[in-house]
């Protein structure tokens, strides 16, 4: 088991205050809490967090902490507590705490005991009380193609099960998911009863699916239109063109007018995202050059800019 | 801790789902009042309840029921009280909203000068 140091956790020393924890205890929570943090692994530092604080807030456990700091740790970082450890002061009594202890890490439970108890341990009340169980939120990534003809996904989420003392377990569960064509960015979807199991015969909670999308190589989404950069080449778009460009699951053949310029903007009526409003596609043409020309092409340029000498690209510049 | 791994085939999905007040309140593990609360805040809002519907025919969709569940988080785990939980929320939507922004323009800018990174 490794040791948690748990001042190296919130950022203080070992000397800190009761109002300097408290202080970094929550500016540490604002920074990594799940809902509000984007960092990797924030859910896992902020249980961290709370289990540090959990501890080198209440005086009793902060001593017994520290002593085992001291005699306990090893150097290779790995723990073990000294024969014959108990905490005076633990949750292995059914002691009540506010703090959410089921999720709290093997070093703290190996500590100060039974954290893997619901706030409101104490055995039987639970056991006799008819309780939903939790819903689960999770977010599901889905690509266009994913999106426009529904799929089928494979989601693992974490669930809470009651054991048979009443402690809550945490459960992998992996559910394979038709979802139906046409979701949107940020619809929810409900599959009734796959949330955590209830107790004492009450309901299971729901699995909330919110769907998100995932970034695309090729199609960018503005809200019911799909985005598209198309190169063309310079006489393509001086002479006009029929080129072929691509669509969600497809493509077609797009008529580029005569004397079109980068960045000009051409509509695919329902080609967006499907429903009973279709959007549209909008195509973005973007004129390249070939990398080399050959001698005669250059010598056409040539002639070019000879004949069309009284154009000035830069017009606008007053240059 | 994970058991192994449980497989099956889900169809039925939802996702025009409508929650009571009742019934958030039982999955969001409080009370109405609270509730009643928060929607005066604007925090949560009920589908367009008509005028002086009373408050137990409100009735709540799924991202509803989401943003309750994520306030009752914020309030529980960050001691937030309703004024600034509604700010934070609407802030942490902005944000949001901002991100997706951002990362639609890098890609746009991305195809525009041909760079395959989507940094």
């Amino acid at each position: 088991m490794d040791f948690k140091d748990y001042y190296a956790v919130l950022g203080v020393s070992e000397s800190a205050s009761p109002e300097e924890i408290k202080k970094a205890y929550r500016k540490q929570a604002r920074k990594y809490h799940p809902d509000v943090s984007k960092e990797e692994n924030a859910d896992e530092k902020f249980k961290d967090v709370g289990e540090a604080y959990e501890v080198l807030k209440d005086p009793e456990k902060r001593a017994e902490y520290d002593q085992l700091r001291k005699y306990g740790a090893r150097p290779d970082g790995s723990f073990e507590p000294p024969p014959g450890w108990k905490s005076a002061s633990g949750f292995g009594g059914g002691g009540y705490t506010e703090a959410d202890a089921r999720q709290f890490s093997d070093f703290f439970e190996e500590i100060f005991g039974g954290g893997h108890q619901r706030g409101y341990s104490g055995g039987g009340f639970r056991q006799s009380m008819r309780m939903r169980g939790e819903d689960v939120h999770a977010r599901l990534a889905l690509f266009l193609e994913e999106v426009f003809q529904g799929c089928e996904k494979q989601v693992s989420f974490t669930v809470y099960e009651s054991d048979a003392h009443g402690h809550a377990v945490p459960r992998q569960k992996t559910l394979k998911v038709k979802i139906p064509a046409g979701m949107r960015e940020g619809q929810h979807l409900r599959l009734k009863g796959q949330g955590s199991p209830g107790a004492g015969g009450g309901d299971s909670g729901d699995l909330l699916l919110e769907i998100e999308l995932a970034p695309h190589p090729t199609f960018a989404v503005e809200g019911r239109d799909i985005l598209v950069t198309v190169p063309i080449a310079p006489w393509e778009a001086a002479l006009g063109a029929s080129v072929t460009v691509p669509t969600v699951g497809s493509k077609v053949n797009l008529k580029v007018p005569k004397g079109s310029s980068s960045g000009r903007k051409l509509r695919l009526k329902g080609k967006g995202f499907p429903g009973q409003h279709p959007g549209d596609q909008i195509v973005v043409l973007q004129v390249v050059m070939p990398e080399q020309h050959t001698p005669e092409a250059e010598k056409l340029y040539e002639q070019l800019a000879e004949a069309e000498k009284n154009f000035n690209p830069r017009s606008k510049l007053h240059v | 801790m994970s058991r192994t791994m449980n497989i099956l085939t889900v169809d039925l999905v939802d996702s025009g789902a409508r929650y009571t007040l009742r019934e958030v309140c039982e999955r969001g593990g409080c009370h109405a009042e609270l509730v009643i609360k928060m929607v005066s805040y604007g925090i949560v809002e009920p589908i367009a309840p008509a005028e002086g519907t009373p408050e137990l025919q409100w009735e709540f969709d799924v991202s509803a029921l989401a943003r309750l569940q994520k306030a009752l988080r914020l309030q529980r785990d960050l001691n937030i009280n309703l004024a600034g939980l509604a700010m934070s929320l609407d802030l942490l939507d902005e944000v949001e909203i901002m991100r997706k922004e951002i990362a639609q323009l890098r890609q746009q800018l991305a195809q525009c000068y041909g760079g395959s990174s989507g940094h």
